[in-house]
């Protein structure tokens, strides 16, 4: 077989970009294919908590141990997208003695560091936590940005000549009876990054290996194989809150439930979260129990939640799998392993293998196994260095800088923008061009937003994604449409207002279920603004507007100031 | 905060708030902690830029950024490690008008002056030329008592020429402005002389006794004068109106040991220094509640900084009640007495022969934040002899200290220009105003002659 073999990886979540980086560093030609942008599914809907393990330390040791070991990687490899903010597993005066001795005894088993903390010292280290502390454990949980890590997987995939194709939907898994031979995709428009209102047009990729790192979505493409992938899609709610009640995670100390951790997560704390099987992964109820059942368990923990301003809501829905015949009846006893079916020792069927169950944290090494698998069957001698490479943007950097100096910006959005970029922070920032701050609430500049467009074409939620614009408390009141203007004049008009319609909705959808106090009247400024300055509550029609006749800014004052000397 | 909007229910209003703070109330927390969290009063913003539409300072200069990104986008952008403030807080004048404009409460001049406390902390350097400059200016009660001590010599030295290009050269204090002359002998010292507070105890049943026809003791009115510094060592004049209007309306004066407000010390992030002078005035004033007393206020920026700053910023014991009992002196005469008959009922001369005495009157911003923007108008209405002119919303735009500093003297004076435009429109050249800063300015920008309500007061009034 030849040696650089084409591999396909269906699925853009953080499992399929990581074993596209994976073999793509080891010389393997890699075609990932995403049917939304990159974190689509499950992986752009977790609450970014970075494991210790500390969570598995009673239930799944082996779990636990796997996720002390992949958080020591990612802090190193991906130190752009991971905060180390370390994490409490809190027990409050109820909550029972012998489980936070099993929690502790299970954490030092499993190598995970554990420190106990008085209650006075768990609330020095988070003054918002309730007086009904009793005492908690310290472990080195951390926050992890879901959408740049999976971004920087990417791209490093693609540095190294990996083909990525999103808004790519797998329409079929092309067999000839004992061997997959590729995929047939949909491209919503392109090939190519994505340009709304350009027509699409169906392609096959032909490949020598396919690898099913749907997710949740593992079945439906087991099926298009004909083959039976049975993984039971569990959903759990998340609840965004405004601003940082909480800079470390917390924890409840207390065997299993529902509600029982915050994640400060950037600007935000995000609160988790439930557990229900559902049936199918896209087509299952958001209800609002779920959600009041956040706040209601949650500001047991944390009081002032009880108060705080929610901005949205969201569901993720687990990839959980495990082998048949187990029979797990509720969806929290079955275990977060990861499995990976190679189809033809299942099903006679070559050239095939799914990845399924798992979690976030162990990503990559989920990938370097199912890379180590598929080199092995191609014979590929480079073994895996996805763990001792930086992701780009994770190369040496420092966030202390001359912000005003150096990139023009105020000191706390040049610190954000910093945070965010990483070592990408002088090639992106320094254009040498004004660069106006166009999402104030998460102080996202233009020059990111154009680096971004420059990645992902009209897709504002990839461009969202990529730099947090319109995720603050507005939603995107205040910056939708200046992100949509910055695809002018690359893009026409129509493009930048479906683009726009299209970023509006997304935003829209989060914040039907958290819709009361502040963000109730934020939903209301935001709707008046639009309908009385862009007329954006009425049907535009097909009026056509000269943007040519609108003063162009400062060109013009700079002209005039020219023809004044 | 200030309840002064429904006058008639102030009373039962403003009870000491003892009940135990919320349970997250982020002073509330850890007392002991120097960090204050306010975070989660980025809660209440929904990015309407109402306060940046209302900031005097972002409307003339372009470099600022606005109450908006200084208070609830700053402190949102925070994580429990990152303490560098943009240094444009230095920026802001402390007029507090976002507070004002807010429709949603946010938190706005606490998150400025926690702000500006901690970059003046840990970023800037204390050997500069601004921060010692700052550190005179937020300190003028201390500078002012020793130089009220000779004070011609000290008003000869300050007014010379020589003298204030050298403070401008080597201290960055603007030459624009003559320094403010310090009074032959201060408010205090007068109050001594003239027997403090058994003097004002006879005066007070005098006066009872005149108007009521018996010389009845009563405990009830009963009021402690919080001067300030400006009205110790500058305009004496106008503590002694306040003593002698209060008096004429039956009250005893008491005049406890005090020392500056604060509110130099927050506008220019000095919160250790307004810390200290913070607890000995709350100590003080406490005590003086205790005595059966309300605290009275002639300077609307100390009134503001007892009732608002205090316990947005501090926690010592009595703050709660300070806050709760400290009044202005018109608005509490409205509040308590009669002032509006009084005030129909008496006249004064206007100057010359003219047949009145025109005022142009402005408001400051702190008495605007206490919703006292229109009392002086609406009382000077019903005196005979009188007519006052508002002369606008606009800030005077020198916001104490602000004004004092070379580089921000232009803004300071482009924010005043539609002050002074309006004040040259008012017949007459008198103006009239609770803020002696505010009198600076206007002072300063129309050679006008400026006056406290109280001494108009006392001149319809006392006899």
């Amino acid at each position: 077989m030849a040696s650089t073999p084409h591999t396909v990886v269906v699925g853009g979540g953080s499992t399929g970009c990581g074993i596209a980086r994976d073999l793509a560093m080891r010389g393997v030609d890699v075609s990932l294919v995403e049917k939304g942008n990159l974190t689509h599914g499950t992986t752009g809907r977790m609450h970014g908590l970075l494991h210790s393990g500390g969570r598995y330390a009673v239930s799944d040791q082996a779990s636990a141990r796997e996720c002390i070991e992949e958080n020591r990687v990612l802090r190193d490899i991906a130190s752009h997208c991971v905060e180390l903010t370390g994490g409490q597993f809190v027990q409050l005066e109820d909550d029972p003695d012998e489980y936070f001795e099993e929690k502790l005894q299970g954490c030092r088993d499993c190598d995970i560091p554990a420190e106990v903390l008085s209650a006075e010292e768990a609330r020095e280290e988070e003054p918002y936590l309730t007086k009904d502390v009793k005492r908690a454990i310290r472990v080195p949980d951390g926050a992890v940005d879901p959408f740049r890590l999976c971004v920087a997987n990417a791209a490093d995939a693609q540095r190294h000549g990996a083909r990525i194709e999103t808004h790519a939907e797998v329409v079929d898994v092309l067999t000839d009876g004992t061997e997959v031979t590729g995929v047939e995709v949909r491209h919503d428009s392109g090939p190519g990054k994505r340009e709304h209102v350009t027509p699409g047009e169906r392609e096959r990729i032909d490949a020598d290996y396919v690898i099913n790192a749907a997710g949740a979505w593992a079945g439906q493409i087991g099926a298009m194989a004909g083959v039976d992938v049975a993984v039971r899609p569990s959903k759990g709610a998340m609840v965004v809150m405004n601003c940082r009640q909480v800079d470390t995670v917390v924890n409840r100390c207390v065997p299993k439930g529902d509600a029982d951790i915050v994640v400060p997560h950037e600007t935000t704390a995000i609160l988790g979260t439930t557990d229900v099987e559902v049936e199918d992964p896209e087509d299952y109820p958001e209800e609002q129990w779920e959600v009041d059942l956040m706040i209601d368990e949650l500001s047991k923990l944390v009081p002032i939640l009880r108060e705080a301003r929610t901005v949205r809501s969201f569901w993720g829905v687990r990839p959980l799998y495990e082998p048949p015949g187990t029979g797990t009846a509720d969806p929290t006893d079955i275990t977060r392993d990861y499995f990976l079916l190679d189809h033809d020792d299942r099903d006679d069927l070559a050239g095939f293998t799914s990845i399924v169950g798992g979690k976030f944290t162990t990503y990559r090494m989920m990938a370097e196994e199912i890379s180590d698998h598929v080199c092995e069957k191609f014979g590929v001698s480079a073994t895996c260095r996805t763990a001792d490479e930086p992701l780009p943007g994770s190369e040496d950097f420092s966030v202390l800088r001359d912000y005003m100096e150096e990139f023009g910006l105020r000191s706390p959005i040049g610190r954000r923008s910093v945070q965010r970029l990483g070592s990408r922070a002088d090639d992106v920032l320094k254009t040498g061009e004004p660069n106006p701050v166009l999402c104030d609430c998460e102080a996202v500049t233009r020059a990111e937003i154009r680096d971004a467009i420059d990645q992902s074409g009209t897709d504002l939620n990839a461009v969202r994604i990529r730099t947090r614009a319109s995720m603050g408390n507005c939603q995107g009141g205040f910056c939708c449409h200046r992100m949509a203007s910055e695809l002018h004049p690359e893009y026409d008009a129509p493009q930048a207002d479906a683009a726009l319609d299209e970023l509006f909705e997304e935003r829209w959808k989060g914040e039907r279920h958290a819709l009361w106090g502040e963000q109730l009247s934020q939903a209301a400024l935001n709707y008046a603004l639009h309908a009385t300055t862009m007329n954006r509550d009425r049907d535009p029609g097909d009026a056509t507007v000269d943007f040519g006749a609108f003063d162009s800014g400062a060109d013009d004052l700079h002209e005039e100031v020219n023809h004044g000397d | 905060m200030s309840d002064t909007e429904n006058p008639e229910t102030a009373s039962e209003v403003r009870t000491e708030n003892t009940v135990e703070a919320d349970e997250f109330e982020p002073i509330q927390v850890f007392p002991e902690s120097e960090e204050m969290d306010l975070r989660p009063g980025s809660d209440d913003c929904y990015k309407c830029s109402t306060c940046d539409t209302n900031c005097p300072v972002a409307a003339v200069d372009d470099e600022f950024p606005g109450p908006k990104f200084q208070g609830p986008e700053q402190w949102r952008l925070k994580r429990k490690d990152d303490h560098d403030i943009d240094d444009s807080v230095m920026s802001c004048s402390n007029c507090m008008r976002c507070d004002d404009a807010c429709p949603s409460d946010v938190p706005l001049s606490q998150m400025h002056n926690t702000a500006r406390g901690s970059f003046v902390e840990n970023q800037m350097d204390k050997l500069s030329r601004e921060y010692v400059r700052n550190r005179i200016l937020a300190n003028y009660g201390a500078l002012a008592r020793l130089g009220s001590k000779v004070p011609r010599l000290t008003n000869f030295v300050m007014g010379n020429s020589v003298v204030q290009k050298f403070n401008e050269k080597l201290l960055g204090i603007t030459s624009e402005r003559d320094f403010p002359a310090f009074a032959d002998e201060t408010f205090r010292t007068w109050w001594k002389r003239r027997g403090g507070v058994a003097a004002s105890k006879k005066r007070a049943q005098d006066a009872r006794a005149e108007r009521d026809g018996a010389n009845v003791e009563s405990d009830d009115k009963r009021v402690a004068y919080f001067h300030g510094c400006y009205s110790n060592y500058n305009t004496p004049a106008v503590g002694k109106a306040m003593v002698r209007v209060f008096e004429r309306f039956g009250y005893e004066v008491m005049v406890p040991p005090q020392r500056c407000s604060g509110t130099p010390m927050f506008a220019n992030g000095m919160l250790d220094d307004a810390e200290r002078a913070a607890e000995v005035n709350v100590r003080e004033l406490a005590a003086a509640i205790e005595d059966g007393a309300d605290i009275v206020a002639s300077c609307t920026s100390c009134s503001m900084s007892l009732r608002q700053e205090y316990p947005e910023l501090f926690d010592f014991e009595g703050t709660a009640s300070v806050a709760a009992r400290t009044y202005e002196a018109l608005e509490y005469l409205r509040v308590h007495e009669d002032l509006e008959g009084a005030l129909d009922d008496a006249e004064i001369d206007g100057e010359g022969d003219a047949e009145s005495e025109n005022f142009a009157y402005h408001a400051p911003c702190h008495a605007r934040n206490q919703g006292l923007a229109g009392q002086a108008v609406e009382l000077l209405d019903r005196l005979e002899g009188a007519n006052a002119e508002d002369v606008g919303d606009s800030c005077s735009g020198i916001s104490g200290t602000y004004g004092w500093k070379d580089e921000k003297y232009d803004t300071s004076m482009q924010i005043g220009a539609e002050m002074f435009d309006h004040m040259e429109s008012v017949e007459g050249e008198t103006g009239l105003t609770e803020c002696p800063t505010c009198a600076m300015q206007m002072e300063h920008g129309t050679g006008y002659e400026i006056r406290h309500p109280l001494e108009v007061l006392e001149e319809a009034l006392v006899d």
